[in-house]
């Protein structure tokens, strides 16, 4: 599980509802598959740490309470943010916007992000001096779609002055959704969060502090990296402790 | 080579035992964090070195309130003084001490444990992360702190 799949209640769940007896807490997320949420949403929505969600849906899924809703592509581009290519008619799909800073402000009706209790102290140790900072604000090139492979004849046509290139676009990262991917890793969540520890380790702590971010939750991190080579740290961190390749869903 | 991810968990995970039994299993985890600029100190602070198999440190932090449960819970009577608070966090960390020196014996070299109050009087060299694993019991916060360096980075 990614975090991406959608679940739904079954009919099954609906005929056994009145007799299911389970930990109160997990009717929070059972309630919670619509058909329309993801994994990572029902999380959110149930207030229920991202691993702890996965471990419950397997177990719903093995009850055969939930089951998985197939999407469309329609619905897919829908939920990725993307022009409806059946309306454009157009051969080459239209670039896919990979990053709207005007979506991605924070939107009022989401709830709240967990909160660690304050710290009594903060201290930075005096030994450890303050890592260089290095700016981190290169765009990501991003490289077009390719073109059909279908045979055309050549037609002569009038030159055009050249057509400047799109603007590259930017990729962000999803901290969050990376500690999921790799807590999902291990059967175990804590296992799983000390697996994260890990990684981090491989992290510059500069890139992160570049990027404003002093620490990561376990559960529910909000920050978003867009600096490329934090990104590309990070990946490669993981790639050298559990040797997988990120996912694409990391990427907002 | 790195220690495995169940060797590192041993260090929350042995404290959270004791912690679990001194208070009948009423400790409750929260979400825990990793840090990369600073450490976490409460009230008190029970401190272990670690040097060989993982270069680093495991310590425990609570509050002043926190310890004065656990000082009750230890069948004490009254509120405790700083010098008892002292005495309980020393007890939590020689007991980390002792069980992790039982599970890794000589390939892991535990320091003394050092109890401060607030902040430490020596420095701590900050490693590239840290682990803060919060705890919370009647209200009250304790962190189990693990911080590794070399022995991770090693594997590089």
């Amino acid at each position: 599980m990614t975090g991406t799949e959608i679940y739904k209640r079954t009919a099954t769940y609906d005929a056994e509802a009145r007799s299911i007896r389970i930990h109160a807490p997990h009717w929070k997320v059972l309630l919670a598959y619509d058909g329309q949420r993801t994994l990572s949403e029902v999380a959110v929505s149930a207030e229920t740490p991202f691993a702890e969600t996965v471990t419950l849906t397997q177990k719903f899924l093995d009850s055969n309470w939930i089951a998985e809703e197939p999407i469309t592509l329609d619905q897919y581009i829908k939920r990725m943010g993307a022009s409806d290519i059946t309306k454009t008619g157009a051969v080459v799909a239209p670039a896919v916007v990979l990053h709207d800073p005007e979506k991605d402000k924070p939107k009022p009706v989401a709830p709240p992000a967990p909160v660690l209790p304050p710290a009594p102290v903060a201290v930075q140790p005096p030994l450890t001096p303050p890592a260089p900072v290095t700016p981190v604000t290169a765009p990501v090139p991003v490289t077009p779609p390719p073109l059909p492979t279908t045979k055309t004849t050549p037609v002569p046509v009038a030159v055009l002055p050249p057509v400047a290139p799109p603007a590259p676009t930017k990729r962000t990262m999803k901290l969050s959704a990376v500690v999921d991917y790799v807590v999902s890793l291990v059967g175990n969540v804590s296992l799983g969060q000390i697996l994260v520890y890990r990684v981090f380790l491989r992290v510059p702590p500069e890139l992160l502090l570049a990027e404003d971010i002093a620490s990561v939750h376990l559960s529910g991190d909000t920050s978003i990296i867009t600096g490329e080579k934090l990104q590309k740290a990070i990946a490669d961190a993981v790639h050298a402790v559990v040797k997988k390749t990120l996912p694409d869903s990391v990427f907002a | 080579m790195p220690l495995p991810e169940q060797d590192i968990h041993y260090f929350v995970d042995v404290t959270l035992t004791h912690l679990n039994k001194l208070t009948g299993n009423e400790i409750t985890l929260r979400s825990p964090t990793i840090e990369f600029q600073s450490l976490v100190f409460s009230a008190y602070t029970g401190l272990l070195h670690l040097k060989g198999g993982a270069e680093g440190f495991v310590y425990i932090t609570a509050s002043q309130q926190f310890l004065s449960h656990l000082y009750t819970a230890k069948g004490h009577n009254g509120r405790a003084s700083e010098d008892n608070c002292r005495e309980t966090i020393g007890d939590v960390t020689s007991h980390i001490a002792q069980n992790v020196t039982k599970r890794f014996g000589t390939t892991l070299k535990i320091s003394e444990p050092r109890i401060f109050s607030t902040v430490p009087d020596d420095p701590i060299e900050m490693p590239p992360a840290v682990y803060v694993q919060p705890v919370v019991w009647r209200k009250e916060h304790a962190y189990i702190v693990l911080g590794l360096a070399s022995a991770e980075m090693s594997a590089s």
